[in-house]
């Protein structure tokens, strides 16, 4: 068995890596063929054609394609994800950097929706039809249905205006709550739901049968029952961090990832927009393969099945 | 958790919300500055864009501006206010009789902010890097005259003669964006071919010295940038105190411009880098009336948005569409366009109608109603006909001579609402003489690269302009600059106006006398305004937010708008 | 309640549809001096006592301080079916602003009814496309195993990492121009179908997965069910999890659109867009003095409320009864087993 866990587990890992690598090198193609470069925002800024033409060269941007390609690939292999034009440093240190600060808020968004959402979501699911239940739904409904920079920006308007909460760049506060209140909502409907299941499956209710007091009932059977399919669900929650991050990030002033991949694109700097995207694949496998542990953990069953 | 303990929870921190929301509103009301400068205190102000690099010579964006404007210093500087020369790091300058040589005395006892001397050998040192094909800095690209380098010498340690290759009128003006660089420190890496990296965003500050009020303390990526006062600068008040009176001076990254306000509103950040939007102007008119901020009106904008054709031979826009060539046609087009309404509608009645590129905030440069179309949408029409371009299927919209669709595409920047409103403002009053104008917006990137690689038919776009002087922005004027964005980079003047105008504009930038000067630019205006190659439609009001405890703040439309003056600013009072 | 909600999305619907009878104008009709115009109030009593519903002309005060009043001169009536629109006023007491003007002074009421059309037609079908392709994709995952699920999840966490913006850009730059709203609309739902199928899919295996071992999916397995008549009995399971899928995408692409008309893929000139509409109410100005722009936002919120009501809530993880699986399998149905509460979509 731990053989076979640990076959399995370099397989993931194997599986992982060329993901991560092919998923750069697209993003590096991709970007390389979209209009405009390095240099293009000099173009309208007036800067002498000879200038440009020198940073095309110092850039290595008249290369063919396939050479760009390959001398890119063979970087990443080694670790090395190239210089970034906008700034003039090294890609993977900074943004190793910034995915850290995005993993930070990420980790805490997901604290508050797991601390927040399920013990809700089983609230909500074991009594349905009573007007709190309705009212919990709504604002689930209203998390998620409200656009992320909305919400992002409406949270910071309700800081200021309070006064004297932590609304600097650096403070958690608003951010987390701003990218962890959908995600509680999301893990509030789907354990509602999954509670709802499992307090009519027959095993519950033959636990009816045998007496035991609702209070149990719902926060220690029906809970263990539900949880089991949420938590299956995790690591799809795991991956839209990244993605709900951006706006986020944006208005809030959190210096993460998803700020620099905008930054990146804006600016046309192709090696630190593929340098992002290496980062977001790395979180991506890891959010995969911790999402799976969690799967295997609660069941036992799924353990060895790919 | 029963429903009547939580609705106990509930009511709990509705309560503890309401005692929160109680006491911030009872709090002490705001200070406001006196206008007597004190020292010490911090500033803080907000800037949308990470810096690329501290080095001036590498890059031209805003955060670089604004470092160069704090941390070095400059041989002379125009103030943008009053536009004079002011003697910076040269105490003054004398000129050769032909104009050509200008010497240099500079200031004495000066010492860069690590302590080391100041000499000429530094600006000699600045003025080679700039060139240096190595190093291929922007800023030398841009210091050109007649596609020569300015030639710089050094008599003494104390003098520094500088050599136009060329007369050119606007003069010294041009050497107030060359921050002089300290030798000591970048030598090493020059010589090494690393000039380019050495004071990018991630250097060690400490790597890093300069003649500017501020020095760089530290940059906290994408989140702060922290300048400390320079121990050594060499600039005292009038009363002898000695400059800058602020401790320190702190940029805040925030690369949302609803965010930065909301900062600017909270008492976060003093002053934005930025001219309000008209539509914020309703919640800053409240904070001024509530004291926190105050607002100033720092002029006319000197670089409006401009509607331009693309007018290069042989594109595929002429191609297809030859009445986009005609003069005519071009014309109609400004006198269909209501210029008061875009005014009204998308300033919201803060901005000055304009026909040209010229605008109140160029001073003496301006002419009012300068080639001025007035709105007259018959007269539009009636020109459109006198081409051939009726509506012959009776759909509203006019047809061709090959009855096609009058139709063209208007390429404009996403993003920016004043950009944005504009094109959606002039395809709608367009539709009304009958042309539909497809408004296409592209983010910054797609508007460059379509441009590039001259993909359009008609841009809305804008271009930042350094200086209010017309001789300093040639590349834009001459058909054969670069910037020349209705038909860039030509060999020979394909018109025989552009021709007309090269000339002129020439003449006036090397002319030395200013009322020639002001003559010849006045022509050189009215033939363009006569041949419609572009449109300009307004001129916004800048209007500056300033916390109402900053004190010494001079705002003036060129960028930095108030940091240009960062050693004079003051703050009263502990920050809110 | 359900038909509550259906009744919404049908009103919805038909608005969309009818358009240009119900909107009052055209959405990028510009009207002069109503930049930020608030909403006209409808009034059927004033001096001289009750009326048919009539509104005041506005007259702005102050321009930049988007200052209006009421002019009470003279009442304007409200007219029902005329003019070719269902509510209209006469021409010269124009305009009729129901629920106010953008920053340009356009009718939000018209520019939210013909925005309906392209925005929700878009989202619709880019949601459902999604759907369908990560269930299929998820299933046969997650039933199969093996190779084929390595590669469906391979190819997932690809599109999920990849950054869809440059697929956007590098298309667009092959594009000309300009492109008309029914090949952005085409090309946008089937980018959005693309773009949302790994997360269904992950979903959807994850489920499967754990389906598979149960003791009636084994016994089908045993019984020699083949591989698309187990992907059958498996992905009803599923479809709980489909369904809050499916209200979660409608509202997350509709915002994916204004997002893609930010690099240009957008629904341009004289279509109005909820996705956009939604952008210009995302700003200070409009939460501190002009909350009105937020009224795409508050559509928004209805529209995923009532799919929400009408998707209902049947079951996500739980297996149908035993009964109907033993059908499945062939074998003896029984029916001792009924107790199942229904809970029904009348449950939020």
């Amino acid at each position: 068995m731990r053989r076979d866990a640990a076959i399995y587990g370099l397989r993931r890992i194997a599986a992982a890596l060329i993901l991560i690598l092919s998923v750069s090198i697209t993003a590096f193609i991709l970007a390389r063929l979209a209009p405009g470069d390095e240099t293009t925002a000099d173009l309208l800024n007036g800067v002498d054609e000879r200038i440009i033409a020198i940073k095309r060269e110092r850039l290595g941007l008249n290369r063919p394609l396939i050479v760009q390609v390959a001398d890119y690939s063979w970087g990443v292999l080694r670790l090395d994800l190239g210089l970034s034009a906008r700034f003039e440093q090294p890609v993977g240190p900074l943004v190793l950097e910034r995915g850290a600060n995005t993993a930070r808020l990420g980790f805490m968004a997901l604290l508050l929706a797991t601390a927040l959402g399920i013990p809700l979501g089983i609230f909500t699911g074991s009594r349905p039809h009573t007007w709190i239940a309705r009212m919990v739904s709504v604002f689930s409904l209203t998390a998620l249905a409200c656009p992320p920079l909305v919400a992002a920006l409406g949270l910071l308007f309700l800081a200021v205006s309070i006064g004297g909460i932590a609304s600097g760049p650096r403070d958690l506060l608003i951010p987390t709550l701003a990218l962890g209140l959908p995600m509680a909502a999301m893990l509030e409907r789907l354990q509602s739901q999954a509670t709802r299941d499992a307090l009519n499956a027959p095993d519950l209710q033959a636990a009816v049968a045998r007496g035991i007091p609702p209070q149990r009932l719902i926060w220690v059977h029906a809970a263990r029952q539900s949880l089991r399919p949420v938590l299956g669900v995790y690591g799809v929650v795991i991956g839209g961090v990244f993605s709900g991050s951006l706006a986020v990030e944006f208005a809030t002033g959190w210096p993460g990832l998803g700020r620099l991949m905008y930054d990146a694109v804006q600016s046309g700097d192709v090696k630190l927009v593929a340098g992002c995207v290496f980062a977001g694949g790395v979180s991506l496998a890891v959010g995969n393969l911790i999402a799976d542990a969690l799967r295997a953990w609660v069941d036992p069953r799924v353990r060895g099945i790919a | 958790m029963t429903p009547s303990r939580i609705l106990r929870l509930v009511l709990a921190a509705t309560l503890v919300i309401a005692v929160i929301v109680f006491s911030r509103w009872s709090s002490s009301p705001p200070v406001v500055s006196d206008g007597t400068p004190r020292a010490g205190g911090k500033l803080v102000s907000s800037l949308r864009f990470e810096p690329k690099h501290f080095n001036r010579l590498m890059a031209a964006d805003q955060a670089a501006l604004l470092a160069a404007a704090l941390t070095q210093a400059t041989l002379l500087r125009t103030n943008p206010v009053t536009g004079e020369l002011e003697p910076r790091l040269a105490t003054s300058w004398s000129g050769s009789p032909d104009g050509l040589s200008w010497t240099f005395t500079l200031r004495n006892n000066v010492r860069f902010s690590d302590g080391a001397p100041f000499t000429s050998a530094d600006v000699l040192f600045t003025f080679q890097a700039l060139y240096d094909p190595a190093i291929a800095s922007s800023l030398g690209g841009q210091l050109l005259i007649a596609g020569q380098p300015l030639q710089a010498s050094a008599p003494d340690d104390h003098h520094v003669v500088v050599t136009f290759p060329a007369p050119f009128a606007p003069g010294l003006g041009m050497l107030d964006s060359l921050p002089i660089l300290p030798k000591h420190k970048l030598q090493a890496a020059m010589a090494a071919g690393k000039f380019a990296e050495a004071w990018s965003a991630g250097s060690n500050p400490a790597d890093m010295a300069g003649l500017g009020p501020f020095v760089l303390k530290e940059y906290v990526p994408a989140q702060t940038i922290r300048f400390a006062r320079n121990p050594n600068f060499w600039l005292t008040d009038a009363s002898g105190q000695k400059l800058p009176y602020l401790e320190t001076l702190e940029i805040a990254i925030v690369p949302d411009q609803n965010a930065e306000l909301l900062r600017l509103q909270s008492g976060d950040v003093d002053l934005l880098n930025d001219a309000a939007r008209p539509e914020d102007q309703t919640m800053l008119r409240d904070a001024q009336a509530a004291g926190k901020l105050r607002l100033v009106q720092a002029g006319s904008s000197i670089d409006p948005s401009t509607f331009w054709f693309n007018l290069k031979a042989g594109s595929k826009a002429l191609a297809e569409k030859p009445w986009l060539g005609d003069e005519t046609f071009r014309r109609a087009l400004s006198h269909a366009i209501n210029r008061q309404a875009i005014v009204e509608t998308v300033h919201l009645g803060a901005a000055t109608v304009i026909y040209g590129p010229v605008t109140p905030g160029h001073g003496e440069w301006y002419t009012p109603d300068m080639g001025a179309t007035p709105f007259d949408v018959a007269r539009a029409s009636a020109l459109l006909k006198s081409i051939g371009l009726k509506d012959t299927d009776g759909d509203g919209v006019l047809n061709d001579t090959r009855n096609r669709p009058v139709q063209f595409s208007l390429l404009t920047q996403k993003g920016h609402t004043e950009r944005e409103r504009t094109s959606e403002m002039v395809a709608e009053q367009l539709r009304q003489v009958g042309i539909t104008v497809d408004v296409v917006k592209l983010d910054n990137a797609g508007v460059r690269a379509r441009y590039g690689s001259g993909d359009f038919e008609t841009i809305y776009y804008g271009i930042r302009v350094s200086s209010p002087d017309p001789g300093n922005y040639l590349p834009f004027w001459l058909s054969s600059g670069p910037y020349h964005f209705w038909n860039p980079g030509q060999a020979t003047p394909s018109t025989e106006w552009e021709g007309r105008f090269d000339r002129l504009m020439q003449q006036q930038s090397t002319t030395m006398d200013r009322a020639e000067r002001k003559r010849l630019f006045v022509e050189a205006q009215q033939v363009l305004a006569e041949h419609v190659p572009a449109m300009w439609f307004a001129a916004s009001q800048v209007t500056v937010p300033i916390g109402s405890h900053v004190g010494g703040a001079t705002p003036s439309v060129m960028v930095p708008l108030v940091l240009w003056n960062a050693e004079r600013l003051f703050v009263q009072g502990a920050r809110r | 309640m359900r038909r509550t909600a259906a009744a919404i999305v049908l009103a919805i619907g038909l608005m969309a549809l009818l358009a240009p009878w119900i909107a009052p104008y055209h959405p990028e009709q510009i009207f002069e001096n109503r930049a930020y115009a608030p909403p006209m109030r409808i009034h059927v009593r004033d001096a001289d006592g009750w009326h048919r519903p009539f509104v005041y002309r506005q007259k702005m005060v102050d321009r930049i301080g988007r200052v209006y009043v009421e002019d009470h001169s003279h009442r304007v009536p409200l007219r029902w079916l005329s003019n070719g629109h269902l509510l209209s006023v006469d021409a010269d007491d124009a305009p009729l602003l129901f629920c106010g003007a953008d920053a340009l002074g356009r009718d939000l009421c018209s520019r939210l009814i013909f925005g309906a059309r392209l925005s929700l037609g878009v989202a619709l079908i880019g949601a459902c496309g999604a759907l369908l392709l990560g269930a299929l994709l998820g299933a046969a995952a997650g039933t199969l195993g093996g190779r084929l699920d390595t590669v469906v999840t391979t190819i997932a966490d690809f599109v999920l990492v990849l950054p869809v913006v440059y697929l956007v850009i590098v298309l667009r730059a092959t594009r000309p121009l300009v492109i008309g709203p029914s090949e952005v609309f085409v090309l946008m739902s089937g980018l959005f179908a693309c773009a949302a199928w790994p997360d269904v899919a992950r979903g959807v295996r994850a489920i499967v997965s754990t389906e598979r071992t149960r003791d009636y999916a084994v016994a089908a397995r045993a019984a020699g069910a083949g591989p698309v008549r187990l992907i059958g009995h498996l992905l009803p399971a599923a479809y709980g999890f489909l369904r809050v899928q499916f209200v979660l995408l409608i509202p997350a692409l509709l915002v994916a659109e204004s997002s893609l008309s930010f690099v240009g893929f957008g629904f341009e000139g004289r279509t109005p867009s909820w996705g956009g509409l939604l952008k210009e109410g995302e700003t200070l100005t409009a939460m501190y003095s002009a909350p009105w722009l937020l009224l795409p936002a508050a559509a928004l919120f209805l529209v995923v409320l009532a799919l929400q009501r009408i998707a209902g809530h049947t079951q996500i993880f739980m297996p149908e009864p035993l009964t109907q699986r033993a059908r499945a399998v062939s074998l003896r149905p029984t029916n001792e087993y009924s107790g199942r509460v229904p809970s029904g979509p009348d449950a939020v």
